[in-house]
């Protein structure tokens, strides 16, 4: 195996900051939603995995190059979005529901039956 | 008292002053920025006009607000934040030439805001022949 040698997508990942994307959390009583902001990400480069009750989400943007201009102005630099949480027992791994629309990647983790709130009846005595 | 008589003496005292407002406000909007308060651009320019383009993951298009007044351009929007609060922001940019504002092509993907708008028609630059004498 050759270090040295590495592909182009490679070596430009390698140049890329890493960058932990801005997250929001919501709750209602039904589930937790998780809002992570990646902008200039097509869906196509996002990853998102469930490993051992660790969600990780890995993403990189795309910034755009117009020819025959001239740049002015940059501050949006080429990054690796990475993320991690650790899901609490009473989320239901299994039923994680993941959209991806206007630049966000909004996670719903559903609540475990068993855990969400419930009215219990008072028996008349 | 001291202090009051070496800040009356001192005759960089307004220079000084200035200086230590610059970097807070710097860092202010560095800061805005990365916590993504203040959405970052890139702008591009030619001898047709500008490309500017923003990042407004989770800004509703339709509470994003883009007008052009002569040669300044500015961004508007209203981003939500947990809870339903919302958080506003504004971006205003000084061009050095003048933009057709009844021209602006404006597109939103994946969370980035394209704005192409071309130079105002007698806003080209233009070479001045210097004569020779």
């Amino acid at each position: 195996m050759n270090l040295m040698k590495r592909t182009e997508a490679e070596a430009r990942r390698m140049t890329r900051e890493e960058v932990s994307p801005v997250t929001r959390l919501d709750e209602n009583t039904e589930a937790f939603t998780l809002t992570l902001e990646l902008p200039g990400v097509s869906e196509k480069d996002i990853n998102l995995v469930i490993e051992h009750r660790t969600l990780s989400v890995t993403a990189e943007n795309t910034v755009e190059v117009h020819k025959d201009y001239t740049p002015t102005l940059t501050e949006i630099p080429e990054v690796s979005y990475r993320a991690a949480f650790e899901l609490p027992e009473r989320v239901d791994a299994a039923n994680i529901r993941a959209e991806h629309r206007n630049g966000l990647l909004v996670l719903t983790l559903p609540k475990r039956e068993e855990v969400k709130p419930r009215r219990i009846a008072i028996a008349a005595g | 008292m001291r202090t009051y008589l070496t800040t009356l003496d001192n005759p960089w005292r307004v220079f000084d002053e200035l200086m230590t407002d610059f970097p807070f406000d710097f860092l202010n909007n560095a800061w805005r920025a990365r916590t993504g308060q203040y959405p970052r651009v890139n702008a591009w320019e030619n001898e047709t006009g500008l490309v500017v383009e923003a990042e407004v993951a989770g800004v509703d298009p339709d509470k994003l607000d883009v007008s052009v007044d002569a040669n300044v351009l500015t961004l508007k929007g209203e981003k939500p934040l947990s809870g339903g609060a919302k958080s506003e922001f504004q971006r205003t940019f000084s061009l050095p030439f003048e933009l057709d504002s009844e021209n602006i092509k404006a597109t939103a993907k994946n969370g980035i805001l394209t704005l192409s708008i071309p130079r105002r028609a007698g806003s080209e630059k233009r070479r001045i022949a210097i004569e020779k004498q």
